[in-house]
């Protein structure tokens, strides 16, 4: 899958000059006297926010599906279970949606790059050449496999065709870790040498081997698998609060809250190792997560709260006094910068940084939370020897539904931390985005045209989602054989819609004899 | 040659690959559009199964000419970022409705408007996308894209004739290769008479258009002109022959070897403009030296592409393998 959702300029398309509470007038005469450049800048970088946030929404999915695929087709292999089959069947017709928006809205972000920022491609475009290359074949991998995958129910056996989902997990998620590695280069932009602003060498491997790399793609990477489970698990939710508590139902569930509850606790791991690299190596990205104006020890922790850039301080948030300077260095005597160590031209808009980190910390404690919670009844279940041992009653249901959105939220807020963190540089320390920007006049038509297009595009997608989220199977006499007889493969369950219980048409999935394609 | 021209060498490859595979992708869509008649139904089938299980793969041969381009010649994709963005952006526009409406139709049943809506959307924008990158790369041979004037490239004779033979082109693609699918199986062969006339005919629009594209290459993109008539040339004889052994081999029923040819025809046209545009990449903008990244770079970029290459041409091969007929229309 291709993900790129990071390359680029903040997702926020607020003017960081305007001081956050600021009266509309004073917001006017500051847009007012402003460089021209400056009304570019904004809708430049709402523009690539908003393509970024519309990627990521369905890419998360091209990266996580296919893992939860290779197990559920492989139960279906070694039972020969139907409800398996079914769930494959559903889920596989859901993935390929979505990674085909997934690869479009991918396309549309390389171009951008050079279309709204281009001196920031053309001086940097080679220094992160590799990890691009190696995204673009990862995503090629993806596609090739997918296509067989997809198409090639008739044509290949049972367990060749679940063998090709390897290759398509794998490359998905190496095409993550290669695309953050890029967006962790501009971060921490390591091992290139300039010379009068332009690049006279850089190191291939920089963006791989640079401190944010790895803390970066691995929180992607569990974040991905998150937002893939906690959709699934809300899909089935919802079935089961309607009443549909059947076995498909149940088992969609848990495949899905297992997901997302299992990567909670180990977000909160990578998250705080992410931090401390952003602490050591973007002070003041830090110092704008947690609202911290004045550099000094004793710096004590704010929960929620708004940050107002005039006073340099955090309104109605919750204060722990010390508890920052314990965090970062284990002593309540460790000094912590704040933003005021730079000029204010030179500092990221705490207000959204602040309100985007608490938010995403926010849900991720909420998951965490739900994470135990669930823990304990199954143990306790299990102990009693009583099935189910998730809890499905309607407030259990109705957090699993509320999984999927909290994941999807996290990351979205966690990437406006990373890009509004960075601000006001493309390259951390090495160019600005007002220097990347294009100076083409006609970006405001480009942002109205691809908000249409994309909306457009989402609410048609949305639509045919909940088709095929809607309702469970319809199991037909043409039940599914058991695979080890042979690649044979039917016409069942997944295919049919309950709101019409008509056969939906898919290219090459309403065959009832294996290799019918020969 | 240096790792820069080396990597210039594997664009052009990826170019080609892209122009003969997601071309004749596009030109299946431009058959969509214009499909009319009783047989029109079966057309738009038979189209909807041959792309199925590889227009994605074919696409992606874009972005690796798009990220090997920002990669090896950062500088070059900067200019021309700032320049051919109207043309590009609605190719943009193209790739992702095309896209989207053929999974739309293809999965959707229904939900999200009626298929044969998400059908036209398929066949319009598979029709807009090859003009416009036909577009931009007449513009990247004749320099008339200009900073601040993004209709330029979309004013110019010369790139709007260029536009059209490449949609000329990807039609006349995608009708030979339609041929060989549609005789793969009998359900299908009433349509490869009217597949036939329409790789006759495309190639008739084809031929005229580049006819009339050359006194205007001289006009308005001279320096490649100038070249074109002489490296360019072995690649033109290669692209007529290519075109007429094409028609020849339709007319004697032998689609397979004509799928060849065809490709051939594209080819040729898609390395005589390569060939004429070196050592320019945007003429009279910015050249290939000016344009390199580090050679350290470059090197790393050909290594990943040729340890990708062996990973992926496996695997391209057993796709194209695997999917070699078509599904059967009729059996859905």
């Amino acid at each position: 899958m291709i993900l790129i959702p990071t390359i680029t300029a903040a997702a926020t398309a607020g003017n960081p000059r305007i001081a956050p509470g600021a009266g509309t007038a004073r917001a006017a005469d500051l847009l007012a006297a402003a460089h021209p450049l400056a009304a570019s800048t904004d809708l430049a970088r709402a523009q690539t926010g908003f393509s970024l946030a519309f990627h990521i929404c369905f890419a998360v999915f091209g990266v996580g599906l296919p893992w939860l695929l290779l197990y559920t087709e492989g139960r279906w292999i070694r039972t020969g279970d139907e409800v398996w089959y079914a769930l494959t069947r559903t889920w596989a017709r859901a993935f390929a949606v979505l990674f085909a928006i997934g690869a479009v809205s991918g396309t549309v972000l390389s171009f951008e790059f050079g279309l709204l920022w281009p001196a920031f491609m053309a001086r940097y475009g080679g220094a992160l050449g590799l990890p691009f290359t190696l995204e673009g074949f990862a995503f090629f991998f993806e596609a090739v496999w997918l296509g067989l995958y997809l198409y090639g129910w008739r044509r290949l056996p049972a367990r060749w065709h679940w063998a090709t989902l390897f290759p398509i997990a794998i490359s998905g998620t190496l095409s993550t870790l290669f695309i953050v590695a890029a967006n962790a280069w501009m971060n921490v932009p390591r091992g290139v040498r300039e010379v009068d602003g332009q690049v006279v060498s850089a190191e291939p491997l920089a963006p791989f081997t640079t401190p944010s790399a790895l803390p970066q793609a691995l929180h992607m990477l569990v974040a991905a698998l998150m937002c893939t489970g906690g959709a699934v698990a809300g899909v089935y939710a919802v079935g089961m609060l309607r009443g549909r508590r059947d076995l498909y139902h149940r088992r969609g569930l848990r495949v899905g809250l297992v997901t997302v509850l299992a990567g909670a606790p180990l977000q909160l791991v990578i998250g705080d190792w992410a931090a401390r690299v952003v602490e050591r190596q973007q002070p003041l990205k830090l110092a704008a997560m947690e609202g911290l104006y004045r550099t000094g020890n004793h710096a004590p922790l704010t929960l929620g709260g708004f940050y107002d850039a005039r006073s340099g301080q955090l309104r109605y948030g919750v204060k722990v006094p010390d508890l920052l300077s314990v965090i970062t260095g284990w002593s309540p005597g460790h000094t912590v910068q704040g933003l005021s160590a730079a000029p204010a031209g030179d500092r990221p808009n705490a207000f959204v940084v602040h309100l985007a980190f608490d938010s995403m910390v926010g849900l991720g404690s909420a998951l965490i939370l739900f994470s135990a919670l669930v823990a304990v009844v199954v143990l306790r279940r299990q102990r009693a020897g009583r099935r189910p041992y998730l809890p499905t009653g309607r407030w259990w249901l109705l957090a699993a539904v509320a999984t999927g959105p909290a994941s999807l939220l996290a990351v979205l807020a966690g990437w406006e931390v990373t890009e509004g963190g960075r601000q006001p540089w493309i390259v951390y320390g090495r160019m600005r985005v007002s220097e990347a920007v294009t100076t083409n006049s006609g970006i405001g038509w480009a942002f109205g045209g691809t908000l249409l297009l994309y909306l457009g595009l989402a609410t048609a997608l949305g639509l045919i989602l909940r088709r095929m989220a809607t309702g469970g199977p319809t199991y037909d006499a043409d039940a599914p054989r058991p695979p080890t007889r042979g690649p044979v493969v039917t016409t069942t369950a997944g295919n049919r819609s309950a709101a019409g219980g008509a056969p939906v048409d898919e290219p090459g999935a309403g065959g009832r004899v294996g290799r019918g394609g020969r | 040659m240096n790792a820069a021209d080396a990597l210039l060498l594997v664009m052009v490859g990826g170019l080609t690959a892209y122009a003969l595979l997601a071309g004749a992708d596009f030109g299946a869509g431009v058959w969509d559009l214009v499909a009319t008649g009783p047989d029109a139904p079966g057309q738009r089938r038979l189209i909807a199964a041959s792309l199925g299980p590889v227009w994605e793969a074919n696409h992606v041969w874009l972005i690796f000419v798009i990220v090997a381009m920002f990669s090896g010649f950062p500088t070059a994709f900067g200019v021309v970022g700032g320049t051919l963005e109207l043309p590009l952006a609605l190719a943009l526009v193209g790739i992702v409705l095309r896209g989207s409406a053929y999974v739309y139709r293809a999965y959707g049943g229904g939900a999200a408007g009626p298929d044969h809506w998400w059908g036209r959307v398929f066949a319009v924008a598979s029709t807009v996308t090859p003009f416009m990158l036909g577009t931009a790369g007449a513009a990247m041979a004749s320099g008339q894209g200009r900073p601040g004037d993004p209709f330029a490239p979309l004013r110019s004779p010369f790139g709007l004739v260029a536009g059209a033979l490449a949609v000329a082109g990807t039609a006349f693609l995608a009708a030979v290769y339609l041929c060989r699918d549609a005789a793969a199986g009998p359900a299908t062969a009433h349509l490869i008479d009217g597949l036939r006339r329409r790789a006759l005919a495309s190639a008739v629009v084809a031929g005229a258009l580049a006819a009339a594209l050359l006194p205007l290459l001289w006009l308005d993109a001279p320096t490649v002109a100038d070249r074109f008539m002489t490296r360019g040339m072995p690649f033109v004889v290669v692209s007529a022959l290519g075109g007429v052994g094409a028609l020849v081999l339709i007319g004697r029923r032998r689609y397979g070897p004509a799928r060849l040819a065809a490709g051939l025809a594209v080819a040729g046209v898609v390395w005589g403009w390569a060939a004429a545009q070196y050592p320019d990449l945007v003429v009279g903008q910015v050249t290939v030296r000016a344009a390199a990244a580090p050679p350290a770079n470059i090197n790393a970029l050909l290594l990943a592409i040729l340890v990708g290459m062996a990973l992926l041409i496996p695997a391209l091969v057993l796709l194209f393998r695997v999917f070699a007929q078509p599904e059967p229309p009729d059996d859905q």
